[in-house]
């Protein structure tokens, strides 16, 4: 019996170290505890579950825009910067889709009609103009997403997707930095040629 | 006609479906503060549930950023006499390096080895996901006695230790009676005991704004409703509570200027000492008069910076002509602490001072660029805001305690004057000694300072 409360304790501990500490006047009534004070894993309040659902579709728009700038990115920066895209989003969905089915959140497999209006934008533009269109789209995604994670990391109560969301902040405003520095760069050359 | 019609509607179809391609915005709250949802009873039962994890949470994220020992500076006391003021540079190095060794080194290579001291870097708040004000033992235990008022709170606890706090009661100089010194009896002004102290040195106004600045109004934490983190429901807090005695007793806060709250940084509260001086107000509002600032303070340090959360707890907003501007005069009358080596125009009289004093103003003025904003005739300040870019040397949005560590954009040059009354350092309190300022802005601004520099920098900025 003592074996099996210290075992509790010992599962319980990493839980506690890197969960978030919530506003406990906040949470629902009906909020399962693991431990006092602790809510018991993978029980998302609705802050995790649309966080989860935003940063799907949001996920799914990068690697689908950036597969379409592989193709027709002109600037070699853009070219890198979509497969550094591909790379990152795909490895963050991945993560995502494995959390939310943990904590059984459905995720969308779409689009959302923002994004898809933007696609349709994106796929009647070619060259430079799709460089600049493509790359401020980033910088606008990247703000959003940057907001959506932090708002997550205090507002939410699944520990899992609070991990996610406080993991993958560094990465997006990286990400954020670099599309900047890129429109800057491509608005520039286009003053120039014109 | 039709033609025109035509436009017209495809003008608008355009514009509809752009608007219904525009995706939902995040719920109100990532700005707003939501309503409570758990009873309080039971809200009250899980925070002080959590609040040894929060506590120790926090202990060691302060001791593996700080050394938090008792080391105090020979023979240097604060301008009360009452407490010493602390020895040393106390932010940890990172494990192998010297300060000479990274201060050498360029931003960028200081980011991508991620040698940035901890400690350096924003602080957080003891508890990010419910903020707000929490104040030091001194002030709690002073004010229950006084006026039997709670300002305890049951989810955390002030988290550093007293002596590296500032004196208290901090002493209080008046500009209207430069002649009596410290005018506070040791005490701490309170509504029971601020008449019978300020009787015959202060005016009917200043008297009646200084009443105003002790009355307790309902703040976010410490209110009558089911969302407060005190026991009893609260008649509230004073401006004073903070302020203690129109210094600070190193209460702290979050920002009411950022969202969301994982976003916010800790705010340490400021000394009020020399506010006839200072013309911007608030670390990033930059409010132009103290009257603006007195006024707005019931939506910031009271709520957050949410007027909407006010008005369901019970905002005071102060009467401008009558209340607002006797606030402010009486504000207006809180002289800095005697600084007695510093001539009219702010330079040490060079009779009076050491040589390792002269050499600190020395660096002060030049080597250390101190004073390009802490402006010596101009009380040690430049009424400007600066971004120092710290972000130059780390790679923001890492998560510390529920807290993002994010760039701090333009902050307010604060004064120096009777600077070491008032640790700890910086508009957060990251910074627990004048020591630890000095590697701060050897580093930040690249000026190379050798130790005796260094050290008579500490020095000189004593005798402000």
């Amino acid at each position: 019996m003592r074996a099996a409360a210290l075992a509790i304790v010992f599962t319980l501990l990493p839980i506690m170290a890197s969960a978030q500490i919530g506003n406990p006047g906040f949470m629902a009534p009906n909020t399962r505890f693991a431990a006092p004070g602790v809510p018991a894993q993978n029980q998302p309040n609705t802050a995790d579950t649309l966080f989860a659902q935003l940063a799907a579709e949001g996920g799914l728009a990068e690697v689908d825009f950036a597969q379409l700038a592989s193709d027709r990115g002109q600037a070699s920066s853009v070219g890198d910067f979509a497969s550094r895209m591909v790379d990152d989003h795909s490895t963050a969905n991945d993560n995502l889709t494995d959390l939310a089915a943990k904590s059984n959140i459905s995720l969308p497999e779409e689009m959302n009609p923002a994004h898809a209006a933007m696609r349709g934008q994106l796929e009647d533009l070619d060259g430079a103009a799709f460089d600049l269109a493509y790359m401020r789209g980033q910088v606008v995604d990247h703000q959003k997403t940057a907001t959506l994670l932090m708002w997550e990391i205090d507002a939410g109560q699944d520990s899992g997707l609070q991990q996610f969301a406080a993991e993958t902040l560094p990465t997006v405003l990286e990400h954020l930095r670099m599309a900047r520095e890129i429109v800057a760069d491509l608005a520039r050359e286009q003053v120039a040629a014109d | 006609m039709y033609r025109a019609l035509t436009g017209a509607c495809s003008i608008f179809a355009l514009a509809v479906s752009a608007f219904a391609a525009e995706p939902d915005p995040l719920p109100p709250d990532a700005s707003f503060r939501p309503l409570p949802t758990m009873p309080f009873s039971r809200a009250k039962e899980i925070d002080e549930a959590q609040k040894p994890q929060v506590m120790e949470r926090q202990r060691d994220m302060l001791e593996a950023r700080y050394d938090l020992a008792n080391r105090p500076m020979d023979g240097v006391m604060m301008s009360g006499g009452r407490k010493p003021v602390q020895d040393g540079v106390r932010v940890r190095l990172p494990q192998g390096q010297s300060w000479e060794g990274l201060a050498g080194m360029a931003a960028q290579d200081i980011l991508e080895s991620d040698l940035l001291p901890d400690g350096f870097k924003p602080l957080p708040h003891v508890k990010q996901t419910a903020g707000g004000q929490v104040f030091p033992d001194v002030e709690i235990d002073d004010m229950a006695e006084q006026e039997q008022r709670d300002l305890r709170r049951f989810d955390v606890d002030f988290d550093l230790p007293d002596h590296l706090t500032p004196e208290f009661p901090p002493p209080i100089f008046l500009t209207n009676h430069p002649e009596l010194g410290d005018v506070s009896h040791g005490e701490l002004l309170s509504m029971r005991n601020h008449y019978e102290i300020m009787n015959g040195l202060l005016t009917p106004v200043q008297m009646e704004g200084l009443r105003i600045l002790l009355s307790s109004f309902p703040q976010e934490e410490f209110n009558q409703t089911e969302d407060r983190k005190v026991a009893e429901p609260s008649i509230g807090v004073a401006c004073l509570d903070c302020h203690a005695n129109f210094h600070t007793n190193a209460a702290f806060h979050l920002t009411p200027d950022v969202r969301p709250q994982a976003a916010r940084f800790r705010l340490d509260t400021p000394s009020l000492r020399g506010m006839f001086n200072q013309q911007i107000h608030g670390s990033k509002r930059s409010l132009r008069s103290v009257e603006d600032f007195t006024e707005f303070e019931q939506h910031t340090a009271y709520f957050n910076g949410d007027h909407v959360s006010a008005s369901r707890k019970g905002a005071h907003i102060p009467d401008r002509a009558h209340k607002v501007a006797l606030m402010a005069q009486m504000q207006n009358m809180i002289d800095f602490p005697p600084a007695p080596k510093l001539d009219p125009l702010g330079r040490l009289i060079p009779e009076l001072a050491t040589e390792q004093e002269l050499m600190g103003e020395e660096v002060f003025n030049d080597k250390g660029q101190c004073a390009v904003c802490h402006v010596p005739n101009t009380a040690f300040m430049d009424q400007q805001m600066h971004d120092l870019r710290l972000e130059r040397f780390y790679k923001p949005g890492e998560t510390v305690n529920d807290f993002v560590l994010l760039p701090d954009g333009p902050i307010k040059t604060f004064t120096l004057r009777g600077i070491k009354d008032s640790p700890p350092y910086l508009h957060d309190g990251r910074l627990p000694t004048l020591a630890d300022t000095v590697e701060f802005f050897n580093l930040v601004l690249g000026t190379n300072l050798t130790q005796p520099e260094k050290d008579a920098l500490v020095a000189y900025m004593l005798t402000l």
